[in-house]
């Protein structure tokens, strides 16, 4: 569903990402690891089209994306969360979820509508609240919510355009174990018609929910294979796991 | 939460019932005041619209009242088009600028926006300051106020033009509150927020900004036709970046991306400048204090200190019920 082919990318004298090469089909749950500094998410930035590559094609489906504007690639079905939540803070939970219906369905020109009338926004928003787990905060307000809530809802916002391809950008960052378990139960629940690329420093996330990962490093390919493939890697275990085993890792 | 919803629009009710009676009690000289103060309600709440709720602070929106009431002035004075014709023709005339000159300044964000809207606006004031056609620093004289006697309506008696002008306001007020609760407002509201994430859930940003500065460009030009008809003279300084920031000042006293707030500012400014202006030759001292007082103490303007009491009383008042309920179930 998402195929990235030879993408490089420098900034100056700095290449930030060298011959990388990735294809997502749906239903895959694709993990993207490397140290700090390998480029995960200028990758990711690449792929969304924050950034334009040096070279290399991005496609969604059949469809080449390489140089759409970020909101272009949303249409064609490509959704992403971030790594900082980037919500709207002064809204509620409802009211987020309500404007991703509005953006996604493309209704933003209806300007004599009463949007309290839009009886199919508020039962998706109603359906999302519950997948993300959030539906008993609905009314909340965005910034009264826990860090973890608002991770939740930082997924809930992508998934509201009922996207062919997600892109989330460590999901888990800065939650606590409790919160990190709910978000893995919303990430194995995603539907199968979906194909998921993720970035992820958490080595346990990685290897028990991803079915096929991507090792960067440096901003190349360092192996890509699946979950048991990279735990055996001799090279994946000295650069990035610094020689343990993964096992202790865990 | 709801509490507060309708506490804006009953604080409207409110402000249009005080300028309704300050009408029945005003002289010539107040109905000129509050004509004024009807002309800048429009022209800020069509500011607030772009700065308050979706966050382009623009500082050449005088440019566009001056591009509304000048093309009404040369239509009617000069070409001799009747006047309904015009307001209708320099409404969409604005609008049209409006959105040529929105479709370049939304390429840029924040201090460059201001920037660039500062630098199109002086431009279209030395425009109008140089052009002889246009009667230059000298302004364009003669211009007359729209024909309603068919209704049976006189536009220049100076009461009836004050009248349908605050009554004018209460309507652009319900049409806009309608409009800022469709999704256009969620999506405006949203792009003042977080303006990377709605492009990110797919929305074309700048399509969005370019389209709400046109349609607040074309009010602002809408109030320009009105303002030429109530001074019936014109001159560049309606265009300049002074006024601008004057317009600014009032949603900003008022309440930025409260609606209500413009009114308010528009009323406050308007009757502080006569009232001190008549008391004291430093007038725009006061002034000055007056909007540093306001503006302290991280309030939203007027709106948002009222906002702020309303729910210290709403509190006080909950409590005082609670407590007389324990003390009754005491007693019980």
């Amino acid at each position: 569903m998402l195929r990235a082919e030879r993408i490089f990318k420098s900034f100056g004298a700095l290449q930030v990402t060298k011959d990388v090469s990735l294809e997502v089909p749906t239903g895959r749950r694709h993990a993207i690891i490397g140290p700090n500094g390998a480029g995960k998410t200028t990758l990711f930035n690449l792929l969304a089209g924050e950034l334009l590559p040096d070279e290399g094609r991005i496609l969604i489906g059949e469809q080449d994306v390489t140089r759409f504007a970020p909101d272009r690639r949303a249409r064609r079905g490509l959704s992403r969360s971030f790594q900082k939540n980037n919500l709207f803070l002064s809204g509620t939970v409802r009211d987020n979820l309500v404007l991703a219906d509005i953006v996604a369905q493309g209704y933003g020109f209806h300007f004599w509508r009463r949007l309290s009338d839009n009886r199919s926004a508020q039962e998706k928003t109603a359906a999302i609240a519950e997948q993300i787990g959030l539906a008993e905060l609905l009314d909340h307000g965005v910034s009264e919510l826990s860090y973890g809530a608002q991770r939740q809802l930082e997924v809930g916002l992508a998934l509201m355009a009922a996207p062919k391809v997600l892109l989330l950008d460590e999901p888990t960052s800065g939650m606590s174990p409790e919160e990190t378990g709910r978000m893995l139960q919303l990430i194995d629940d995603l539907p199968r018609d979906l194909a998921v690329l993720l970035i992820e420093h958490d080595m346990d996330l990685v290897f028990s929910h991803a079915d096929r990962i991507t090792v960067l490093n440096y901003g190349e390919i360092l192996m890509e294979g699946t979950p048991q493939e990279v735990r055996g890697s001799d090279i994946v275990q000295e650069t990035y796991l610094g020689g343990k085993t993964a096992q202790e890792q865990c | 939460m709801r509490s507060l919803i309708s506490f804006r629009p009953a604080l409207a009710a409110l402000t249009l019932i005080t300028l309704l009676i300050s009408w029945t009690n005003a002289e010539y000289f107040g109905m000129e005041i509050l004509a004024e103060i009807a002309v800048l309600a429009l022209l800020a709440m069509s500011l607030d619209l772009l700065a308050g709720y979706t966050g382009l602070v623009s500082l050449g929106h005088a440019a566009l009242f001056g591009c509304g009431a000048y093309s009404f002035a040369v239509f009617t004075a000069i070409w001799g088009w009747p006047a309904s014709l015009s307001m209708a023709a320099a409404t969409l005339l604005t609008g049209l600028v409006s959105l040529v000159v929105g479709a370049v300044v939304t390429r840029v964000q924040g201090i460059f926006f201001i920037m660039i809207t500062l630098a199109i606006g002086e431009m279209g004031y030395e425009l109008v300051f140089k052009t002889r056609a246009l009667g230059g620093d000298d302004g364009l004289a003669g211009i007359p106020r729209l024909d309603l006697s068919a209704i049976g309506v006189d536009l220049n008696d100076p009461g009836i033009f004050a009248l349908t002008l605050i009554l004018l306001v209460a309507v652009v007020y319900l049409l806009l509150l309608r409009l800022l609760g469709s999704p256009y407002g969620a999506v405006l509201t949203g792009l003042h927020d977080n303006a990377g994430r709605m492009r990110a859930l797919g929305l074309p940003v700048q399509l969005y900004q370019t389209s709400i500065f046109a349609f607040s460009g074309a009010l602002a030009g809408f109030a320009g036709t009105l303002s030429a008809q109530h001074t019936m003279f014109i001159a560049p300084q309606l265009l300049h970046w002074t006024t601008s920031g004057e317009v600014l000042v009032i949603a900003i006293l008022g309440g930025l991306g409260t609606l209500v707030g413009p009114i308010i500012g528009a009323a406050l400014i308007t009757l502080l400048r006569h009232e001190l202006s008549d008391l004291t030759d430093y007038w725009g001292l006061w002034l000055g204090l007056f909007l540093i007082l306001v503006v302290m103490g991280g309030k939203n303007g007027v709106v948002g200190w009222l906002e702020a009491g309303w729910r210290f009383v709403a509190r006080r008042g909950a409590q005082s019920k609670s407590t007389a309920r324990r003390s009754n179930d005491a007693a019980g």
